[in-house]
C-alpha cells in the first residue's frame, strides 16, 4: 500500500493516507523540512516543489495526486539550471529571513528549466510567491544573471 | 577635535567604568579615537568557552585553528545583525570574515538591550541636553539589571557594535603583546596576517598559538580604528546564512523534529477578547493524542499537523457568550471622532510636544474667516490595524517535564519568552531552556510571546513528550497584535508667505506600551505616562514651527495591538508627510521647495543631515523625470523625509495610475544612519521596509465585524509579490554621525510618498490607508 513516487530521483513510498498534503507528508513523514509552510491555501508558494517538471504548490496537492509521478524538492535539487539558479540566488545574496526562499528557487528553477531562453519579464511573470521581507529586487537581479549564464551556455 | 575629545572624556566620567554600549562614543571617521578601554568591565564577565578555546571579554572566543566565534545577543529574522557582528570581529582581529562565526550570546545580564528602553522614553534623540544625557544614563543603569535582552526597534546594531570593535581591538592587542613577549621583540615590528603574528625572520605564531598567552595579560587601552579603514566596514561581507538559506537547509522554529514529537493545532476564540467553555473530541480518532482546553483557545495534538488541524473542525467547541469584543470597525472609528471632538476635555489627553502659542483648532477657523490674513489648512488622517504576516506563522515546540521545560522557537526576547514559558509551565525561570533558530520573520510579532506560552501549556498535557503547536495562517491573521488603527486631525495655519506658523497635531489612537506591558506584567497599571508610540514621527519633527501642539488622545478599543515594522512612525510619518504636501499645495509652493523651506533657519546637525537628503531628492528629480503620461495612464511623483530610529531617511516614489488601479513603478531612497557598515545589507533592509510598507498601504487592513477579524489569509490580506513590487534604488549618505538603526527605516516615509504622487497624478489627496482611488471624490 502507499503511495508510491520517484523523490529526488529515488524510488519513495508515503504511508501517509492518501488524501494526506503532499506538504505535511515530506515535512512530517520524511522529515524534509526545506519545504515551508505559508498560508495552506495555495497563495504563498513557500511550500512549491517540482512535480514532473512543473512547479507545484504541495499544501494544495494530495499525496493521491501524485501516485507515480517525479517530485522534486528543495533538497534534491541537483540539476544544471538548479545549480545556476542557487548560485545565481547567492550571489545576489537574496535571502533575509530566507523562510519563502526554497519555495521561491524551486517556482524559479521549474520555470527556467521548462524554457530557458524566456526573458527575465516573462520569467517573472510566473513567478507568484510572496516574500514578506520584500526580495524582490534582488530576486530580479538573480534571475537575470541566470538567464545571462545560460545564454553563454547554450 | 579637542571639544570632541573633552566631550568623550567626560562623558566617560559620567557613565563610569562598567557600562558598554549605548553608542556614546562618536561614531566614524573621526580619526583614530582614543577608547578608554572598560578595564574593569572587560574582567567582569567573561565568555563562557569550552577546552581548548580561550575567550576574550564578553564577545570572543578564538579556538584551537585559530578561527573566531563572536557572540550576538540578537535574533537573526532577516535584518543581517549575525553577520553584523561577523565584519566587526572579523575586521577588528583583522581575519577574514569567513574564519569568524556568529554565535548566540548567553543569557546574561551582560547582553542587555538597554538602546531599545531609551527609545521608549520621549526625549528627543538629537538633543545635546546634558539632563537628558543623565537621564538616558539613568535608563541605562536599570534596564542593565533587568537582564531584558531584545531584537528590534531597529537597535542591534547599536546595541553591539562599538561593544564589539572594542572588544576585538583589545584582545588583537592583547594577541601582540603576547606575540612581542614570546619572540623577545617590541611590536611595531610585527606583522599581523590571516590569524597570524609574524617577525621579519619568518618566526611567527598564529592566533591560536597566542590566545592563552594573550588571556594572561591585562587589557589595556587601544586606538579604535574608525569605521571605513578596515577590510570590511564601509564595503560589507558575504551573509552567512545566504547560502543554507538559498538551499533549504536553514532551520527555524517550526522545522524543530524532535524524537517523539507530537503536533498540536489550535485554534482561538472567533471573538477577539473571547473565552473558551469547552471543546471535546469523540474519543479513538485515528492519530489523535487528545484536545487541550486553554483559556481562549483549544488545541487537538496528534501524531502529526495534518492530522490535528484536520479535527479542527470536528471538535464540540462552545466559546462564553458574555465575554469578548463585540465592535466593528466603524466603533472604533466612531471613537475616535469623539475623542477628538472632546478635544482639551478628553480625559487620556497627553500633549507630548508643545511650543509658543497654537490657538484649538476651531477657535482659529473662526479667526481665519475674520481679519487674519493666515490661511487655515485642516485635514483628518486615518489609518487601519494591521497584520504582521510574518512567512513563517505563529509557533513553538515545548517539552516539559516535571522539573524543566525546553523551548524551541523563533522570538524577539529571550528574557520574555523564558519568563512567559516558565509561567505556563509553572517553573522558575531557570528551568526554561530556549533553543533559538532563525525566524521566518520577525516584524515585531515576535515580540509578543503568546505562542510560546500557548504551546508550553499545551505540553503541559503531555509530559516528556515535545509537542509543536503550528497556527494557520488564518489562526496568525486574526490573532495578531496588530498595529494600532489611528485617526488624527491636523490642523496648519500658514502666514502670506506661505510659512508654517502654527500646527496642532492631535491622534487617537491607543497605547500599546500600556498592553505590552500588561502582556507581561498582568498587575501593572497603565495610562501613567504619555505613550511615545503614539506620537512616533510627529514628535520631534524635522520642521521647526514655531507654534505648535502635538496630542495623542489614548483610546483603546480592546483590540490587541503591538509593535509593527516602524510602529508610531508608520502612522505619524503618513499623516505627517501627506499633510506637508497639503501645506505645500495650499502656499502654492512645490513640495520639495516647501520642505527645504520648513527646515530653513533652523541649525544644528539634523537639520544640515535633512537638508542633505531633500538637496539629494532634487538632484534625483532633475536627472532622472518621471516617464509622460500616455492615453489612460496618468504619472506621478511624490516625495516624503523621516527621521526616526536615530537616521534620517527621504524617498521618492513614482506611481502609474490606470482609472483607479495604482503601480508603484520606481522608489528611490536616501538614507543617513551615520555610517553604514554594511552597505549592502543596508541597502537589502531600506528595499525590504519599503516594499513591507507598500504592501500595508496598497492592500493592507484588518477590519472586525462584531468582534471577529474579517480577513483570513492571503487572499483577503494580500501582500506585495514581484508583479506589483517597484525597482527600488538606493543612496547611502555618509554623515559620520552617531549610528543610526536601519531595519525599519524604509517603510514610513513610503505611505506619504505614494500618497502624494498619487496627488501629483490625479488631484486626488488620499487620507485613509489603504489607497483606493473608487473612493476619492
Amino acid at each position: 500500500m502507499g503511495t508510491e513516487v520517484a523523490l529526488n530521483g529515488h524510488k519513495t513510498v508515503f504511508e501517509s493516507p492518501a488524501p494526506t498534503a503532499l506538504l505535511w507528508a515530506l515535512r512530517d513523514e520524511l522529515r524534509l523540512v526545506g519545504t515551508k509552510f505559508g498560508c495552506g491555501a495555495g497563495i504563498c508558494g513557500a511550500c512549491t516543489v517540482i512535480v514532473d517538471g512543473q512547479q507545484q504548490r504541495s499544501c494544495q496537492t494530495s499525496l493521491g495526486d501524485v501516485e507515480g509521478k517525479s517530485i522534486r524538492t528543495i533538497e534534491g535539487l541537483s540539476s544544471e539550471i538548479g545549480k545556476v539558479v542557487t548560485d545565481a540566488w547567492i550571489k545576489a545574496a537574496v535571502p533575509q529571513c530566507g523562510y519563502c526562499q526554497p519555495g521561491f528557487v524551486m517556482a524559479a528553477t521549474s520555470v527556467i528549466e521548462a524554457n530557458p531562453t524566456q526573458s527575465v519579464e516573462e520569467v517573472i511573470s510566473q513567478l507568484t510567491n510572496i516574500c514578506r521581507c520584500g526580495t524582490y529586487d534582488a530576486i530580479r537581479e538573480a534571475i537575470a544573471d541566470v538567464l545571462a549564464t545560460l545564454k553563454k551556455r547554450f | 577635535m579637542a571639544g570632541r575629545a573633552a566631550t568623550i572624556a567626560r562623558r566617560t566620567f559620567l557613565v563610569g567604568a562598567g557600562v558598554l554600549g549605548g553608542g556614546l562614543l562618536v561614531g566614524a571617521g573621526v580619526g583614530a579615537a582614543l577608547v578608554k578601554r572598560r578595564l574593569s568591565t572587560l574582567g567582569e564577565y567573561k565568555l563562557p568557552s569550552s577546552p581548548g578555546e580561550v575567550s576574550f571579554g564578553a564577545w570572543l572566543i578564538i579556538d584551537r585553528d585559530g578561527n573566531v566565534s563572536v557572540a550576538v545577543p540578537h535574533q537573526e529574522m532577516g535584518q543581517g545583525i549575525h553577520s553584523l557582528a561577523v565584519l566587526l570581529a572579523a575586521e577588528g582581529l583583522r581575519l577574514p570574515a569567513d574564519r569568524v562565526k556568529a554565535i548566540p550570546a548567553p543569557e546574561a545580564w551582560r547582553f542587555v538591550n538597554p538602546v531599545i528602553m531609551k527609545a521608549q522614553l520621549p526625549l528627543d534623540p538629537h538633543s545635546e541636553s546634558q539632563i537628558q544625557a543623565a537621564a538616558l544614563w539613568t535608563v541605562d543603569k536599570l534596564f542593565r539589571i533587568s537582564g531584558y535582552q531584545a531584537t528590534g526597534a531597529s537597535t542591534s546594531t547599536r546595541n553591539i557594535a562599538e561593544q564589539i570593535r572594542i572588544c576585538a581591538a583589545v584582545t588583537l592587542d592583547m594577541l601582540t603583546r603576547a606575540a612581542a613577549s614570546r619572540f623577545d621583540a617590541a611590536p611595531d615590528l610585527l606583522e599581523i596576517s590571516n590569524g597570524s603574528i609574524a617577525m621579519s625572520d619568518g618566526r611567527h605564531a598564529t592566533y591560536a598559538e597566542l590566545a592563552e598567552d594573550a588571556s594572561k595579560l591585562s587589557p589595556r587601552e587601544v586606538a579604535l580604528p574608525p569605521l571605513g579603514t578596515g577590510a570590511y566596514s564601509g564595503k560589507g561581507i558575504a551573509r552567512a546564512d545566504v547560502p543554507p538559506k538559498t538551499l533549504g537547509l536553514a532551520r527555524y522554529g517550526i522545522d524543530a523534529r524532535e524524537q517523539g514529537q507530537l503536533f498540536a493545532a489550535i485554534r482561538h476564540s472567533p471573538r477577539l477578547g473571547g473565552k473558551l467553555l469547552r471543546a471535546k473530541l469523540p474519543e479513538g480518532q485515528p492519530g489523535i493524542r487528545g484536545i487541550v482546553e486553554g483559556e481562549d483557545y483549544f488545541a487537538v495534538v496528534a501524531e502529526n499537523f495534518s492530522t490535528a488541524v484536520a479535527a479542527l473542525d470536528k471538535a464540540d467547541v462552545q466559546w462564553r457568550q458574555d465575554v469578548g469584543l463585540s465592535i466593528s470597525t466603524s466603533d472604533v472609528f466612531k471613537s475616535y471622532r469623539a475623542a477628538l471632538n472632546a478635544d482639551v476635555k478628553f480625559p487620556s489627553r497627553w500633549i507630548v510636544d508643545s511650543k509658543g502659542t497654537t490657538t484649538r483648532p476651531s477657535d482659529s477657523i473662526e479667526l481665519a474667516n475674520g481679519s487674519s490674513k493666515r490661511k487655515v489648512v485642516s485635514a483628518t488622517y486615518e489609518a487601519p490595524y494591521l497584520a504582521h504576516t510574518t512567512m513563517e506563522p505563529m509557533n513553538a515546540t515545548a517539552l516539559v517535564t516535571d522539573t524543566s521545560c525546553k523551548v524551541w522557537a523563533g522570538h524577539q526576547s529571550p528574557t520574555v519568552a523564558k519568563l512567559l514559558a516558565a509561567r505556563a509551565a509553572g517553573l522558575k525561570f531557570g528551568a526554561v531552556e530556549l533553543v533559538t533558530p532563525y525566524l521566518g520573520g520577525g516584524f515585531g510579532r515576535r515580540f509578543d510571546l503568546d505562542y510560546v506560552a500557548k504551546a508550553v501549556e499545551i505540553a503541559k498535557h503531555f509530559k516528556n513528550t515535545p509537542v509543536q503547536t503550528i497556527w494557520t495562517r488564518e489562526e496568525d491573521i486574526r490573532n495578531d497584535f496588530y498595529r494600532p488603527a489611528a485617526m488624527a486631525d491636523l490642523h496648519g495655519e500658514l502666514d502670506e508667505a506661505g510659512s508654517l506658523v502654527s500646527l496642532v497635531y492631535k491622534i487617537a489612537t491607543p497605547s500599546l506600551a500600556d498592553q505590552l506591558v500588561k502582556r507581561i506584567f498582568p498587575a501593572a497599571r497603565g495610562g501613567l505616562m504619555a505613550d511615545k508610540n503614539a506620537a512616533d514621527g510627529a514628535l520631534f519633527p524635522i520642521y521647526d514651527t514655531p507654534n505648535r501642539s502635538v496630542e495623542t488622545f489614548i483610546v483603546d478599543p480592546g483590540v490587541p495591538v503591538g509593535t509593527w515594522r516602524s510602529v508610531g512612525h508608520s502612522l505619524n510619518c503618513f499623516f505627517m508627510e501627506s499633510f506637508v504636501d497639503e501645506l505645500a499645495t495650499a502656499a502654492g509652493i512645490q513640495p520639495l521647495v516647501y520642505r527645504a523651506r520648513l527646515l530653513e533657519g533652523k541649525t544644528g546637525n539634523n537639520s544640515r543631515r535633512a537638508s542633505t537628503l531633500i538637496e539629494r531628492l532634487v538632484k534625483y528629480d532633475a536627472e532622472n523625470p518621471p516617464p509622460s503620461a500616455s492615453p489612460g495612464v496618468k504619472i506621478g511623483r511624490g516625495f516624503s523625509i523621516a527621521a526616526c530610529f536615530n537616521s534620517f531617511v527621504a524617498q521618492a516614489a513614482d506611481v502609474e495610475i490606470k482609472a483607479n488601479d495604482i503601480r508603484v513603478s520606481k522608489v528611490f531612497v536616501v538614507a543617513d544612519c551615520g555610517f553604514a557598515i554594511d552597505p549592502p545589507n543596508v541597502t537589502a533592509q531600506l528595499r525590504s521596509a519599503v516594499n513591507y510598507g507598500l504592501s500595508a498601504a496598497l492592500f493592507g487592513r484588518i477590519d472586525l465585524e462584531n468582534g471577529r477579524v474579517v480577513q483570513k489569509n492571503f487572499d483577503t490580506y494580500p501582500a506585495l509579490t514581484l508583479a506589483n513590487a517597484p525597482r527600488i534604488t538606493v543612496e547611502i549618505v555618509t554623515s559620520n554621525a552617531e549610528l543610526g538603526g536601519v531595519g525599519e527605516l524604509g517603510t514610513p516615509g513610503i505611505a506619504p510618498a505614494v500618497a502624494n504622487a498619487i496627488f501629483a497624478a490625479t488631484g486626488k489627496r488620499l487620507r485613509t490607508l489603504p489607497f483606493d482611488l473608487s473612493m476619492a471624490s
